[in-house]
């Protein structure tokens, strides 16, 4: 099929070719064929003329002009001959024959031969008597008429005409089909480009159109959020106030482990409201000049103890990096987010990524400090992409994540002017990225502060119990940093277990008060005092500082600053050995 | 050949009857050129007359041309004939008072009556105003036309002489 196609293809070619064939044969044939006539016509006449040669010799010999003459006039029973002569031995004219009409024949002899002028043919051949030439004569015919002879050429020429013909109308045929062919190729060709951008025009306008929604529904949901965790915020506020007023008013003592329950109640709800408003980007910033390099690698330990051991981490941080402007203690809080996002996404182990670079922005919107952190875990569908940033979406079991931790990500960043961006497919990990507007305001050196913090409760064993494992990895770390050696536990039961171990060195107490289970930080205070007596407790807790009045418990109010934490813990200490 | 040079004789006869008829021949004196024509004519005369194969005893027997009686041409006949041949075969020039049947002579010319020679392979030659004339009985006569030499054939005294004369000079002849 390809073949013959290829074949119709040089048809034009080959039907040229064969027409020059035609034409140089024709053409050959043409001259062939008048070079025959030619001779043929040549040996006729020769023919006749050594006859009237022969015939004419007598007349000759015997000096008979008239004879001659008349020899010569019977030519002109045949309308082919012109004009003929004889010539006597000395070359004159003896004797001559002109037809009507004709040039006579030349009144001196011509060598013997024969030769062609214009139309016309002239023989001479002599006269011989034994062997003696005694004259000459000379014949001159009329060729036949070059009309006539072109007419034998009239089939050929026919021919010819209609082979070119064929490869005219061939060629145009050829010509037009090409024009065609290309005009239809140029067509697909402006059609597919159409239909390309069209689809990449769709598909751009798809994509707007889908981070418009997301953007429009993550807003609706930040407004709500907010306005939600507001509204409860104070409600939770009047009731902890009605709380504390009942508990003053109330002598009966079985009403104050109510009061108790129902402030642990407001504190977990509390913590919930201020997740929220992190998320609905209401919470209160402290943002400071910040750098990046210095914040990621002082959290490197925090990090390490945040994930596990068959984990591996990896920390990349541009030279150069520029600073940024944003709330630290948020920053460490987004980054231990992700951290503890990936860690429970790669259950196999695997490896965490944090890299930090520079992103110059030509024109407007100003330079971006982009701050990733990557995975290689199992990834997550698009449905469960789009929804990530949504407060109280969790794709983990319930009661291992209070899905807020990426809303808190989200919260933060849009309130610092960022963004976030999360790369992410089944099987291929997760990236997320926080980009950062860079600041021009130069960093405040707190390197002097964490090395005061450090070494202070060198070689002091410190339980610290915290339901939140990112607050609890968090505060780990840092009294980890303080040289505190410390025991972890995630409610009050799990710490009574080690506190009911005496074999197990404890110097000091650190709890929550609010935390799931049956007993709170309070609960757990007076136990523990009551398992080792004189043992120092520190309960933490965002709300009333009354409720825990206790002998040997002091509080610190949430939020709080690491240095407060260490000022209070050796306070504690101090006043335990007192006590002891 | 010998065809095409008959068929083109019947219209030559009969033109040449027209022009003898509107004619009368006239009879001029021999002048020396009319001799010397005559003498040329009668060595020309040769190479268009065959003769029977007997008529010359070896290949290379010379051609015998004879004058008879008075010799009107003189020297002119010996120089028509000097360094000539007939037919590859020397003239021989002979003039005698008169030749007899068995002189060997193929050609003879003489003004005496010719019959006497009927049947021998001599062309004989005679003149028109020879005492004998035309009716000498000789194959060919000379005559003069327009002051011209012409000659007329007699065809039946050819063939009884066993001669046979070439048609293209038949052609020539002229009605005696």
């Amino acid at each position: 099929m390809t073949d013959l196609a290829g074949f119709w293809r040089h048809t034009p070619r080959l039907t040229l070719l064969a027409m020059a064939v035609l034409l140089i044969a024709g053409g050959l044939m043409a001259v062939a064929s008048e070079t025959a006539y030619r001779e043929e016509k040549v040996g006729d006449v020769e023919v006749q003329t050594r006859i009237l040669a022969i015939t004419t010799t007598a007349a000759l010999s015997f000096n008979d002009r008239p004879t001659a003459g008349e020899y010569l006039t019977a030519l002109s029973a045949s309308p082919e001959f012109e004009a003929a002569g004889i010539y006597d031995a000395g070359g004159t004219l003896f004797a001559a024959y002109t037809a009507p009409g004709m040039k006579p024949v030349p009144p001196m002899a011509e060598p013997p031969g024969h030769h062609f002028d214009d139309d016309t043919l002239t023989v001479n051949v002599p006269v011989m008597q034994d062997g003696h030439r005694i004259g000459s004569v000379s014949l001159r015919t009329e060729l036949e008429p070059f009309a006539r002879r072109a007419e034998r050429y009239v089939g050929m020429a026919l021919l010819l005409a209609m082979t070119l013909l064929i490869v005219l109308v061939l060629g145009a045929a050829q010509a037009a089909l090409t024009r065609a062919n290309h005009d239809l190729a140029e067509r697909a060709r402006d059609l597919s480009a159409a239909n390309r951008a069209l689809n990449a025009e769709i598909a751009e306008r798809e994509r707007v159109e889908a981070a418009l929604r997301q953007s429009q529904k993550m807003e609706a949901m930040g407004q709500l959020t907010g306005g939600i965790a507001h509204d409860f915020n104070n409600l939770l506020q009047a009731l902890s106030s009605c709380l504390q007023l009942v508990g003053r008013r109330a002598k009966e003592p079985s009403i104050q482990p109510l009061l108790e329950t129902g402030q642990q109640a407001i504190d977990r709800g509390a913590k919930l409201v201020q997740q929220l408003m992190a998320f609905a980007r209401r919470q209160t910033l402290r943002p400071e000049p910040m750098d990046v390099r210095d914040r990621l690698l002082g959290m490197a330990d925090l990090l390490t103890r945040a994930i596990r051991a068959d984990i591996t981490l990896e920390t990349q941080v541009e030279p150069g990096l520029w600073p940024v402007e944003v709330d630290p203690t948020q920053f460490e809080l987004a980054i231990l987010n992700l951290a503890v996002n990936a860690r429970d996404a790669m259950p196999e182990g695997g490896r965490l990524r944090i890299t930090a670079r520079n992103r110059p922005v030509d024109g407007a919107g100003g330079d971006l400090v982009q701050v990733t952190v990557s995975d290689t875990g199992t990834g997550m569908e698009a449905e469960v992409k789009a929804r990530v940033f949504e407060p109280f979406f969790t794709t983990k079991e319930v009661g291992k994540g209070s899905g807020l931790g990426l809303a808190q990500v989200y919260g933060f960043t849009r309130q610092s002017s960022g963004r976030v961006e999360i790369d992410s497919a089944p099987g291929q990990g997760t990236a997320v990225s926080l980009f950062l507007p860079r600041t021009v305001k130069p960093v405040a050196a707190p390197a002097k502060e964490r090395s005061l913090d450090t070494a202070r409760g060198a070689g002091r064993r410190l339980l610290l119990v915290e339901d939140d494992p990112i607050v609890g990895s968090m505060v780990a770390a840092a009294l980890d940093e303080m040289g505190y050696a410390v025991l972890r536990a995630g409610n009050a039961e799990e710490a009574l277990v080690l506190l009911s171990d005496r074999a197990l060195l404890i110097d000091i107490l650190f709890s929550d008060v609010v935390m799931p289970g049956a007993m709170n930080g309070i609960d757990l205070a007076h136990t523990a005092r009551r398992l080792r007596p004189g043992l120092p407790v520190v309960l933490t807790t965002g709300y009333s500082e009354d409720i825990a009045r206790t002998e040997g418990v002091r509080v610190l109010p949430k939020p709080y600053r690491v240095r407060e934490l260490a000022e209070l813990l050796e306070a504690a200490l101090g006043a335990g050995v007192r006590v002891r | 050949m010998e065809e095409r040079t008959l068929r083109w004789c019947s219209p030559l006869a009969l033109s040449l009857v027209m022009v003898l008829a509107g004619a009368p021949v006239s009879i001029a004196s021999a002048e020396p050129l009319e001799a010397a024509v005559k003498a040329t004519f009668l060595y020309k005369f040769i190479a268009f007359v065959a003769w029977p194969p007997g008529a010359f005893a070896t290949a290379d027997s010379p051609f015998r041309l004879c004058v008879e009686g008075p010799d009107p041409f003189g020297d002119l006949l010996d120089r028509a004939v000097a360094g000539q041949s007939a037919g590859g075969r020397p003239i021989q020039l002979m003039r005698r008072p008169q030749f007899e049947k068995g002189s060997g002579c193929h050609l003879l010319y003489g003004t005496l009556a010719m019959d006497r020679l009927r049947g021998e392979p001599v062309l004989t030659v005679s003149d028109a105003d020879a005492p004998g004339g035309s009716a000498a009985g000789a194959v060919i006569t000379f005559v003069l036309q327009e002051d011209r030499v012409r000659f007329a054939i007699d065809a039946a005294a050819a063939q009884g002489n066993r001669l046979a004369i070439s048609s293209k000079l038949m052609s020539l002849s002229v009605r005696p």
